[in-house]
């Protein structure tokens, strides 16, 4: 059992590792994976079940999964793929405001290379468990990040979701500016009509509460 | 009436293969053998995940099915239409200054990660119809105005 001993133990070190897009806006309590984790996971799962079809101990599964690799390779923001953010903070609104733009090229790029490094962190991860529980862990992460059943592609923008919440949060209770950034990803990712509606109750909820 | 499912020729050829290699999978499942062929993911990794559970791979191929039966190809418009953002045009916009590549294709073919938006995102949804030139508006609070500077119609991968 010691192989599960340590998995757990680090599994419960995701609660250290701040998320990224939180700390580049300033919080001074930034959320970390665990609270992404576990919300990603209950938005998934409620919010799924107002969809037909969606087998939802699927979604749990890949919810709960689908950052564990972050214990290594850590969080990143789109605008850690840029050359470089400018060191004078006070530059920073005006980036955050902007979604970070690649050609098709770049972003193909990009999207291999954090595969491929996520992909190594997790079987560094996951190395010790039986070779039934490892599986299970990994496939339902390659489903998520190669976007290929329904319930991957679901998660994948509910994911998106809990980051927009997190932000609308931040700005309500730290009095941070949410950036526009925030808004116009999600308007790019989200085509799930009942994540469309939710989407915009969010816009709605939030602006009544300013 | 069913819903369509819009693919390109590259996306309806993987998800033919992806039904074909379900098909051999259950039959290997339902006489108690597993095929060599799944047990490394260097091999394929996109079925892994129906190895172990009958029940999900029966669901999958169900829906593969039902993809199967409803599918609508997705085919470069006539020569005169290839001025307008259309299902498979690859387009190129001007959003606050910046320059942005994007296919514009279904919702199963959608990764944004890899340049690929939905048809049925709100800017997948709002671009289709427009032409070079146009100014797109997106969204109220914060508008954000797409700039379209180039279509073009080519093979997606």
């Amino acid at each position: 059992m010691k192989n599960f001993v340590n998995f757990f133990n680090n599994i419960g070190k995701l609660r250290k590792i701040p998320r990224r897009g939180s700390v580049l806006i300033g919080s001074k309590q930034p959320s970390n994976i665990s609270d992404h984790l576990f919300r990603t996971a209950i938005m998934a799962w409620t919010l799924g079940k107002e969809k037909k079809n969606l087998n939802l101990r699927k979604v749990l599964e890949i919810a709960l999964v689908h950052d564990f690799c972050e214990l290594y390779v850590g969080d990143k923001s789109p605008y850690d793929y840029m050359a470089t953010l400018p060191k004078d903070k006070k530059k920073w609104p005006d980036i955050f405001d902007k979604w970070p733009r690649y050609s098709l090229v770049e972003k193909e790029k990009m999207a291999l290379e954090k595969r491929k490094k996520e992909g190594k962190a997790l079987d560094k991860l996951i190395q010790s468990l039986p070779p039934k529980i490892r599986k299970s862990l990994k496939s339902n992460w390659l489903e998520y990040e190669n976007n290929l059943t329904k319930e991957a592609k679901f998660v994948k923008q509910v994911n998106r979701l809990e980051a927009l919440l997190q932000a609308l949060e931040h700005g309500q209770e730290e009095k941070i500016r949410v950036y526009k950034s925030w808004w116009i990803g999600s308007r790019e990712k989200i085509d799930d009509p009942i994540l469309i509606k939710f989407m915009s109750s969010l816009a709605k909820e939030f602006k009544t509460k300013k | 009436m069913s819903k369509k499912f819009f693919l390109t020729k590259n996306g309806l050829s993987r998800i033919e293969r992806e039904y074909q290699e379900l098909l051999k999978l259950k039959a290997f499942k339902t006489k108690g053998e597993s095929p060599r062929i799944f047990h490394s993911e260097e091999v394929d990794p996109e079925f892994l995940a129906f190895q172990e559970d009958l029940e999900l791979l029966e669901t999958r191929i169900v829906e593969l099915e039902l993809v199967l039966k409803n599918v609508q190809m997705i085919v470069p418009p006539a020569k005169d239409k290839q001025n307008i953002v259309d299902l498979g045009s690859t387009i190129v916009v001007e959003i606050d200054g910046q320059q942005d590549e994007f296919r514009i294709v279904g919702t199963l073919e959608a990764n944004p990660a890899m340049g690929n938006i939905s048809n049925e995102c709100l800017v997948g949804k709002k671009i289709l119809g427009h032409k070079i030139d146009d100014e797109v508006v997106i969204g109220s609070d914060p508008k954000i105005i797409y700039k379209i500077k180039e279509i073009r119609y080519e093979e997606l991968c």
